[in-house]
Order: structure tokens, then sequence, then C-alpha cells
């Protein structure tokens, strides 16, 4: 049963159409240029990626020249060397990646940031093992000597070389734990809690790499650089991980106020803070979560305002989805509660068409509903597509409803059940009746879509989109359940 | 903007890496030169396949000659036994300085005062050559022995610093 409803749209034809065109105009640009310094920034953030693993092989050969290449040993360990150098860049660029440093945030937000860290994590892991292997069968060739007897030799080094050990010992046992099969036995928690050891693991290495080899021996240039780049990866985890959420925590002293179950299994939290203005949320952005009661305060939720904050006000919206947040519904008036964020770039301000296009379903509304808010749309801008099983979703639809009639924007409905056997974000009425991505939306291929919803019925959505012919860049999407 | 990004970064890559080549070589051949002022190992012409095993057999032949040479001073002289300090030659893994004892003309011992040290790997490695160097230099009685392999700049330094000690003596 697919309810089709397009909002009345008000006469709000006062304004000229000339005027509206050059509005639209002043946007388009503002838009383009915003996109243009975004997409400068992300080019800027994959060449510094590429470059700082160049140096850590620069590093080794400013040091060596060709003198290392001339015999077996030699080229054995001045690979190791090279291999440990850029595998432990690779782990000091991961940390980067995934201190949640507001530049990198807006430029390519913050999931992008994280998928880039899961990616860089085996190769990092490769390299630092091909170093562990490549340096004690060189040291061996050298030294005359066969691999255990130079492995026992190894601890004959001294306690960094012990260390090192113990570094690679847990690298291993980070990266092991965060392969997804592995990982899925895990609590989260439990999870991540393996997962810091991988800050102990970078720092319990460096030791061995000042002192045993003479790349960063004292004095030398590549030390200064070294010793810089590590304090430059733990500085912004201590600083935006650490120091600013404990800053904005304490700032504005956040605590619930109301909870308000809102549909089945779904429930609005009012927080009550002061100075929310100074947290700069937009509308679309999320923040990580943490309710200070007994029963739930090792457990960080990223969730998303469901409208914009007011000074002194912020509403979320959760759906139950296991015990921790069922545990959350329960929480009293009055809890504490920590903020890491806001954080993303499904925002307005990330648009880079002249036109609107938002579809959501579930508890993807959400952002949905702040962003819509946030955004200053002209009449008609905007196309908004809702989409649920059944009237049990249908949560803030009403709020968006309304939205969508204060800037004349239509606003569609799509109830029922997708079909069995075919993948698709539609119903299965919609589907037989031939409804598409490009008749729900006029103005698509002039439009910025905004997905947000279960990962598999978004990637449906991203699939029809690019299937459209929809430029990457204009397709935002948030998921919710990963 | 991806292609062009993509394009930058192999280029930016690139070029650091060959500045890096580049700051090596000439730092090596900098080096280099300076540790090729000592009068070098040159002459001999076997080939220093295996280093620790054996180096003694092959240089027993160019002793005789001298110990026929050392039982002449030895009666005026038997008791006399003299050290000198060899001038420390820099390598850049660190310094080398060794002293030689001599007595009767002849070197009955090298010490090294100071070996190659700058980091753990190059002690290590000096820590294995020098008894290596010192068999070499006992049986030798001169600085014209091989440099031990995989350990070159402990070698060149340590031969280096035992040919200044040689020259004091007047050996």
């Amino acid at each position: 049963m697919t309810n089709t409803t397009q909002r009345p749209r008000t006469p709000n034809r006062k304004r000229s159409s000339t005027q509206t065109n050059r509005e639209t105009l002043v946007a388009t640009r503002e838009r383009a240029r915003n996109y243009r310094s975004r997409a400068r920034s992300a080019d800027l953030m994959g060449i510094l990626c590429w470059v700082s693993v160049a140096v850590s092989i620069a590093l080794y050969l400013a040091y060596s020249g060709a003198s290392q290449f001339t015999d077996p040993g030699g080229m054995v360990t001045a690979v190791g060397i090279v291999t440990g150098l850029a595998g432990t860049d690779l782990i000091l660029l991961m940390l980067v990646l995934a201190a949640r440093i507001p530049w990198i945030d807006h430029t390519v937000g913050q999931d992008r940031a994280i998928a880039l860290h899961r990616r860089l994590g085996k190769p990092a892991l490769y390299l630092i093992l091909a170093h562990a292997v490549l340096l004690t069968i060189g040291y061996s060739i050298s030294d005359g000597t066969n691999v255990i007897a130079e492995t026992i030799s190894f601890f004959g080094l001294g306690s960094d070389m012990i260390l090192g050990y113990v570094g690679l010992g847990l690298l291993v046992l980070v990266v092991i734990t965060s392969v997804i099969t592995v990982r899925r036995h895990f609590a989260y928690e439990a999870w991540h809690l393996i997962h810091l050891l991988s800050y102990v693991a970078v720092l319990v290495a460096l030791p061995h790499q000042l002192s045993i080899g003479g790349v960063l021996a004292d004095g030398t240039l590549q030390r200064v650089y070294w010793i810089a780049l590590y304090v430059a990866a733990f500085g912004s985890i201590l600083v935006f991980r650490f120091a600013v959420p404990l800053v904005r925590t304490f700032r504005h002293r956040l605590r619930v106020e109301h909870i308000e179950t809102i549909a089945p299994g779904v429930f609005s939290i009012r927080l009550h803070g002061s100075d929310l203005r100074r947290l700069g949320a937009e509308g679309g952005q999320y923040a990580i979560w943490r309710f200070w009661s007994w029963r739930t305060w090792w457990h960080a939720h990223p969730i998303s305002f469901s409208a914009m904050p007011t000074d002194r006000t912020i509403r979320l919206t959760v759906r139950e989805l296991g015990r921790g947040t069922t545990r959350i519904s329960r929480l009293r008036a009055g809890t504490f509660v920590s903020i890491e964020g806001p954080y993303g770039i499904f925002v307005d301000q990330a648009r880079t068409a002249p036109y609107l296009s938002v579809i959501a379903a579930g508890i993807g509304v959400t952002p949905i509903r702040a962003m819509l808010e946030h955004a200053h749309l002209r009449p008609g801008e905007a196309t908004i597509l809702l989409r649920g099983t059944d009237q049990s979703e249908a949560y803030l639809w009403h709020e968006i409803g309304q939205i969508a009639q204060n800037t004349s924007a239509s606003a569609f409905s799509m109830l029922g059940p997708r079909p069995r056997h075919v993948s698709t974000w539609m119903s299965a009425h919609a589907l037989e009746h031939g409804i598409t991505l490009e008749s729900t939306f006029p103005h698509l291929h002039d439009s910025d879509l905004f997905i947000c919803g279960p990962t598999a019925w978004a990637d449906e959505v991203v699939a029809d989109a690019r299937d459209a012919g929809l430029p990457e860049h204009r397709i935002h999407i948030e998921r919710f359940d990963s | 903007m991806r292609k062009r990004a993509i394009a930058a970064s192999i280029v930016s890559s690139s070029v650091v890496v060959l500045v890096g080549w580049q700051i090596g070589t000439h730092t090596q051949a900098a080096e280099s030169s300076a540790t090729l002022a000592i009068p070098a190992p040159t002459p001999s012409s076997r080939a220093s396949a295996s280093p620790s095993a054996t180096p003694a057999p092959l240089a027993t032949p160019a002793p005789p000659a001298t110990s026929t040479t050392a039982p002449a001073p030895s009666p005026n002289a038997p008791a006399t036994t003299n050290t000198f300090t060899g001038s420390v030659a820099s390598t850049r893994y660190g310094n080398v300085q060794v002293q030689i004892t001599v007595s009767g003309g002849k070197i009955s011992d090298v010490t090294a005062l100071q070996l190659t040290n700058d980091d753990s790997r190059s002690a290590q490695i000096s820590n294995r050559a020098a008894p290596i160097l010192r068999q070499e230099v006992l049986a030798a009685q001169s600085a014209n022995v091989d440099s031990v392999s995989g350990a070159t700049y402990t070698s060149d330094g340590y031969l280096k610093s035992l040919q200044s000690a040689l020259d004091q003596a007047g050996l």
C-alpha cells in the first residue's frame, strides 16, 4: 500500500521569480566555492598521506645513500629498515585519522576517515612484520650466523629491543581483533579496550627505533622529524579525543531533562545544558554521548541531533537496538551526559547543487529532520521522500511535513514492505507502479541527494542514484548501523 | 580533481625520495673520501668470503718475515714493553681508537679504546669485528689485513687508528 501524498504548496509566490533566481545563483556560486575548497583540502590530505610515506623512505636513503645496497645482507637489512619506517608512518597516520581532527571531519567526514583508517591497518601490520623478519635475516647474513642465533642476540641489544618485540605482539593482537570476522565475537567495549593497546604498541616501539639503528641517531634531522611525527599523532589524539570533549562536557554541563516514547521502541531524549550555541552544531550532525548512570556510563553512543539545539536544550531521538539503548530509555532525569562532537558533514553546508533531494527510512529521519530545519530553503527547493514499512515507523514525519509546508517543499511518503525477491529500496507496490528515483525527485539531476537509513537499504538508493548518473559528490549518505 | 591529486602525490613523493637519495649519496661520498685517507688494506688478493672462521691460517705466511727480524733486537731489550695509542678515526657509526702494546719490537697486543657505538646495532657489529681484527693484526704484525665483512666501517677505522699507532712505534 503506497501512500503517496503531495503536501499542498503554500502560496508563497509573493516573491518575484527574478529574486528567487538571484538567490539561487548566489547560493549556487557559494556552494561551488565551498565544494572546490573542500575538494582541494581532500586532495591535499591524500597527497600528505602519500608524501609522509615517501618521507619515511627518504629518511633512510638520506642516511644510507647507496652504500647499503652492495651486498645481499646489507640489501635485506635496508629493505627491512624501510618497511619498519613506512609501517610505523602508516600507524601514525592511522592515529591521526582516528583523532577526529576538525579539519579532517569537515573535509571528508569522520566516517570516511575511519574507513581509510581501517584500510591502512593490514598493510601497516604486514610492513611491520616484514621489518622484523627481514632485519633478522639481513643481520644474520651480515654476521654470518643463523636466524635463531641472531634473534637471541637481539635480546642482547638491551631492553629497547624487548620493548620492540612487545610492541609487535600488541600490534598483531590489535589487528587480529579488528578483522571483521574476529571482531564480531567481541563486545564493542572489549574490542575497543584491546584496540587502545595500539597506542601502547606504537609508544613502546619508539625506543628501539631511536637506539638500535643509525637512521634516527642522536643529532640527526631524521630524529627530529620522527619525534615530531610522534608528537603530532599523539598530540592530536590527546587534544581532539580527550581535551576538547572534556572541555565541552564541563562547559555545557548537559543533563537528561526528559525522555518521551514517540513510537514503539523509539524515544526522544531532551537534554538540558548551558551556552549550547557554542557547540556550533549544524543540522544533520551527530555527537558521541555517554550517559553517566551506573548501568550506562561505559557505553558511548553516536546519536544524531533530531532537532537544531537551542541555547539551552538538545533533542536526540533513539531507536532501541540492544540492551544499551534500552537502558538509556530508562535513564532518570538529571543524569549527567558527556559529549564528543558534534561531527559529520551530512549538513546543508556540504551541498553542491541548487536543489535538494532527501530520502530517509526508519530512524534515519532524525538527522534529516535537523538538517532540513537548519537549511535555508527557497520555496520548492527541496523534495523529501520518507520511507517506512508501516505506520509505526512514521515518527517525526509530521515535523518534517511541517518544515516542508513552511518551505513549500514537496514531501512524499512510501509505506509498505520491500518485495521479497527483488533487491530494491522501494516498496513492492511502488516498484510495480514504475516509480523511480527520477520520477520521485523531479530535480534529481540538479540536486544533492541526502540519504539516511539502514545500511543495506541506503546502499540500494546509492546504487540507483549512481545508475541515474548522479555524480559521487552529490550523494550524501549517513549510515546508521555500522 | 582526483586525477590531479594522484599525479601530484606521485610527483611529490618521487621528489621526496629522490632528494633523500641525493642527500644520502652526497654525505656518503663526503664520508667515504675521509675514511679512504687511511692506508687501506688493498694489497690482499684473496677473497674475504668467510670472515670469522679462518682469518689466521692464510695470514701466517707474512709473520715469519717479521719474526725473523724480531730476535735481533730482543737481546738488548727483552723486557721493554711500550704502549702506543693510535689517533681517533671517525666513521659514520662512531669513533674508533686502538692502543697497541709493543714488546721486543713486536705487536704483542691490540686493545680497542673506542669502537663504533653510535647505536646498538653498530656496537654489536664492532664487538663482533674487534676480536677478529685483533687476531689478524697479531698474526700479520701490520695493519695490512683484510677488513671484516659486514663491519667495513669499523675495520677501516680500526686499521686507520692502528696504522697511526704503528707509525708512532716506528714499526
